[in-house]
């Protein structure tokens, strides 16, 4: 373990840029059509019962790493085969975010530059990021909060005051009823973004204030639920239903078409901005926790030294996976239940089972073993 | 090859033998004056300026003493008045008397000078010559008394050149460690104010003292100031930039983790806080640890100023910061790979004046950057009186000839112009250094990705700062790690009155600053609300 501490608050603002970092780019929850926004706030209940889970397991051993505690749950074998897993699925989504975001700045900003190049200069980046280590992550996500919620805020001041709002577009409500928001909201929304939040059972022993630790986490979870929910309800209102779904970037679409007082217009560089800060972050937390997972896992005593190595298997990933964009959009739809079902809900809450009931026998052991004395 | 690594060991056995103090046996004085004045002679190689004034005591003048200081580096009045001069009137001193009586007598009463010291050994005697005391032998005893005596030619108090503030007091440190010590002193009349001396510099045994607040300062940076400052061993302090660069915590960097300032009141500001001072003889630049980065976007005159006023100006520093380290790279990436984001009118204008420039805007912007440090460094090391022949000519080229010559487009020259002058503004001189470096990275990486490459090169220039630590303290602290009681002294700066606490990460105790209930209140109201004051 990393000698290092980080407060109840560095936390709240890591799990809420982590959340918001590429959920931003997607249209999120776009097959339940104008109610994606309720389908995200559904969504977010259910993200809140599983930072709970996650945050419970923890509390059993609050010492100790989650490759220590799957190791003494299931035995040394089966547990590591567990862990190693679950950092696969780390390096998977690290790379999957990677390459969101590359083929973001390839469509929008750089359509000459080879994805590689910029996809080369982020991992490059994030490395830097994990060789520092997580006490330095999460002051730069404190400083670079504030810029990011700063150009939230506006962007949505803006968005009000240029007039583009219309709430009809957000009509008609329930054209096919409440199941397929749920729908949505069960099969796709849950798993991504909210069910990401595992990741961070790695940095809940870092906080210095466990109870603490709760409360921002599931602060963090709602705020960045409603952010979402409110960013979508914003997109599907000046956009229409019909671009929303056809865009592959609504967010951008919609600062796109922010004009005020003829100056403050093409805003792109903001949605851009927010959005490299907030993928940065996606990027380097999983990378960050892979690397630490590793060097738990196969004693290494330099985790540092794993950074650049790491670094690179993630970009090789990142180009690797799909051959183009929609073949990397569909295995994200398609892959959700074979890689996120297990690794997000399946997985934690078995150990949860297997903890809690380990933990009942121990306290009977110990209430026994009082007993007889 | 054998003789050849002999002989470079033993080079460096005599090294450490002329150099290292603690290692050879001591050298002790003797009891005759004549053989220690050949010593004294011959150690300082017949210097000229070593004075030995040789005189006698005694009933018959047969007990002979000698005194020796440094000329100029004495106040040669006091050598008069209180040593010669009494030395040699005295009527005591002139009784039958063995050499013990004779030091004691004039310890305890010829002498009528502040600091004396009786010395046994060489390397104190000399030490303490060459710092400016006067050494009184007597023939017939060891020992060797060393008035203190320093005084000489000095610089005097004068204004602040490098700290300039509107209000405040006009003084500045000087180059002697006992008048600026003195200087705060003046400023915090208190006896928890405590300093330590220390001698640091093989060759030069320059005084160093550090100077804290007892209860006010946390112990363990205290602690930690003096081991590092033990640490250091050097042939020589010249400056408080060597004492800087050996205490640092990181070096590898271009910010500075360490303030350094000529204002008394500024150093006064920082020992409050709960910092430490480190003195060095010689220079009027005093350094202060730990320093936080928002430190140096502060001003001590933020303080006399009303609070609107100060923040708003807090806020204008960064906003200048941020200018001088991306001004030309906001340039680059908008002409090169942005057009689109530039409002068409001037879009039109910017792309008509690029027209005939026939490098790109990388390259543009890099002429005009390198042509600017030019001037900047000639215009600091020119004589003064051609000093305007640079400025002249400077402006010639920069502004006029360059753009008819076609070889910058004008709106480079207002880039250039800004960030030139913004780099100006910033008040840390430190600070504006190491923006004028980093400046070159973002220009290329602007040159390279556009904004992509501006905001990667950001994170990590703030991933940079966030891994920084000043004496331990985190080197963004208040803001990162967040202490929110504390971000009211950041790039805000609230009243005064509201100033209840001290910075909690550097102190240990006695946290309270001021009592409860300083807001002003306007004079209490006649009951009948006529609207005089009472």
């Amino acid at each position: 373990m990393e000698n290092a501490k980080i407060s109840a608050y560095q936390l709240f603002v890591l799990i809420v840029l982590f959340e918001l970092g590429s959920a931003i780019l997607v249209p999120l929850a776009i097959d339940a059509k104008q109610e994606a926004w309720l389908a995200i706030l559904i969504s977010t209940l259910g993200g809140l019962c599983l930072f709970w889970l996650y945050f419970r397991l923890y509390e059993y051993y609050p010492d100790r790493s989650p490759v220590e505690y799957i190791q003494a749950l299931l035995g040394k074998i089966p547990g590591s085969i567990i862990v190693f897993a679950y950092i696969l699925f780390c390096l998977y989504l690290s790379a999957r975010v990677l390459r969101d975001f590359g083929e973001m700045l390839v469509t929008v900003a750089y359509p000459e530059t080879p994805l590689f190049i910029i996809n080369t200069i982020m991992i490059a980046a994030a490395a830097y990021a994990v060789r520092k280590g997580i006490e330095t992550i999460a002051r730069t996500g404190e400083l670079l909060f504030v810029l990011f919620s700063f150009l939230f805020i506006s962007a949505f001041f803006l968005i009000s005051v240029a007039g583009i709002i219309d709430v009809s577009n957000l009509r008609p409500a329930f054209e096919n009823g409440l199941t397929p928001v749920v729908k949505t909201a069960f099969t796709q929304t849950l798993y991504f973004p909210f069910g990401e939040v595992v990741a961070f059972a790695m940095i809940f022993p870092y906080v210095n204030n466990a109870k603490e630790a709760k409360k921002a986490g599931l602060l963090a979870v709602l705020v960045s639920g409603v952010t979402l929910a409110l960013m979508m309800a914003s997109n599907t209102s000046v956009l229409g239903i019909e671009l929303v779904s056809r865009s592959l970037f609504p967010l951008l679409s919609t600062i796109q078409t922010i004009e005020v007082f003829d100056f403050i217009e093409r805003l792109d560089v903001y949605f851009m901005l927010a959005s490299v800060i907030g993928g940065f972050f996606k990027i380097s937390l999983f990378f960050y926790i892979a690397v630490r997972a590793l060097a738990i896992l196969f004693n290494e005593q330099q985790p540092i030294r794993l950074a650049y190595p790491i670094g690179m298997v993630i970009l090789v990933l990142s180009m690797m996976t799909a051959s183009n964009f929609s073949e990397h959009l569909t295995e994200g739809i398609k892959s959700t239940l074979f890689t996120h079902l297990p690794f997000q809900v399946v997985f934690p809450f078995l150990l949860f089972l297997l903890a809690a009931v380990k933990h009942r026998r121990k306290k009977q052991a110990g209430a026994d073993g009082r007993d007889s004395l | 090859m054998v003789s050849f690594f002999h002989r470079k060991k033993r080079a460096k056995e005599s090294q450490t033998r002329s150099g290292g103090p603690e290692k050879k046996k001591e050298q002790l004085l003797e009891v005759s004056l004549a053989a220690n004045v050949d010593h004294i002679r011959q150690k300082t190689g017949h210097s000229q300026d070593i004075v030995i004034r040789m005189l006698k005591l005694g009933s018959r003048g047969e007990m002979r003493a000698a005194v020796v200081y440094v000329k100029g580096m004495v106040d040669s009045q006091t050598i008069y008045d209180f040593i010669l001069e009494s030395m040699m009137t005295n009527p005591s001193l002139h009784d039958k008397l063995t050499p013990e009586e004779a030091v004691q007598l004039l310890t305890e009463e010829a002498i009528s000078i502040g600091g004396l010291q009786r010395q046994q050994r060489w390397e104190e005697v000399f030490t303490s010559v060459m710092a400016g005391n006067a050494l009184i032998l007597v023939d017939g005893i060891a020992e060797a008394l060393a008035a203190s005596t320093q005084g000489g030619e000095r610089r005097t108090i004068q204004e602040s050149t490098t700290n300039v503030a509107v209000r405040g007091s006009k003084e500045a440190f000087t180059e002697s460690n006992e008048t600026n010590i003195a200087m705060i002193r003046r400023i915090i009349n208190d006896e928890n104010l405590w300093t330590e001396s220390m001698k640091i510099g093989r060759v030069t045994k320059t005084d160093v003292s550090i100077m804290y607040l007892k209860g006010i300062a946390k112990e363990e940076i205290v602690e930690e100031v003096r081991s590092r400052l033990k640490r250091i061993d050097i042939d020589a302090i010249l400056e408080s930039g060597y004492i800087e660069q050996l205490i640092e915590d990181k070096t590898l960097t271009t910010f500075p983790t360490v303030f350094h300032t000529e204002r008394p009141d500024a150093v006064a500001g920082n020992l409050l806080e709960g910092r430490v001072a480190i003195f060095v003889n010689g220079t009027p630049f005093v350094l202060v640890v730990p320093a936080l980065f928002i430190q140096f976007f502060q001003s001590v005159e933020d303080y006399y100023a009303r609070f609107d006023i100060a923040t708003a100006i807090r806020f204008l520093r960064i906003f200048i910061f941020f200018i001088s380290l991306i001004g030309p790279a906001v340039y680059i990436a908008a002409t090169t790979f942005h057009q689109e984001m530039i409002p068409t009118e001037l879009a039109i204008i910017v792309a008509a004046q690029r027209e005939s420039v026939p490098f790109p805007a990388f390259v543009e912007a890099i002429i005009m950057e390198v042509t600017f440090e030019i001037l900047r460094e000639a215009g600091i090391r020119m004589p003064k009186a051609i000093g305007s022949t640079v400025s002249i000519v400077g402006a010639l080229v920069i502004g006029q000839a360059a753009v008819q010559a076609g070889i910058v487009s004008p709106a480079m020259v207002i880039v250039v112009s800004i960030t030139a002058i913004a780099s100006f503004a910033t008040p840390s001189y430190a600070v504006a250094i190491s923006a004028r470096l980093i400046r070159f990275l973002f220009m290329f990486s602007a040159a390279t990705f556009g904004f992509y490459g501006m905001i990667l090169a950001f994170i990590m220039l703030i991933l940079h700062l966030c891994s920084l630590r000043s004496f331990g303290v985190p080197y963004m602290s208040p803001m990162a790690p967040l202490i929110p009681a504390e971000v009211g002294d950041t790039i805000f700066r609230k009243p005064l009155w509201a100033f209840k606490r001290r910075p909690n990460q550097l102190v240990s105790n006695n946290q309270v600053r001021q009592a409860d209930d300083q807001k002003p209140h306007p004079p209490v109201k006649d009951q009948k609300g006529g609207g005089r004051d009472a």
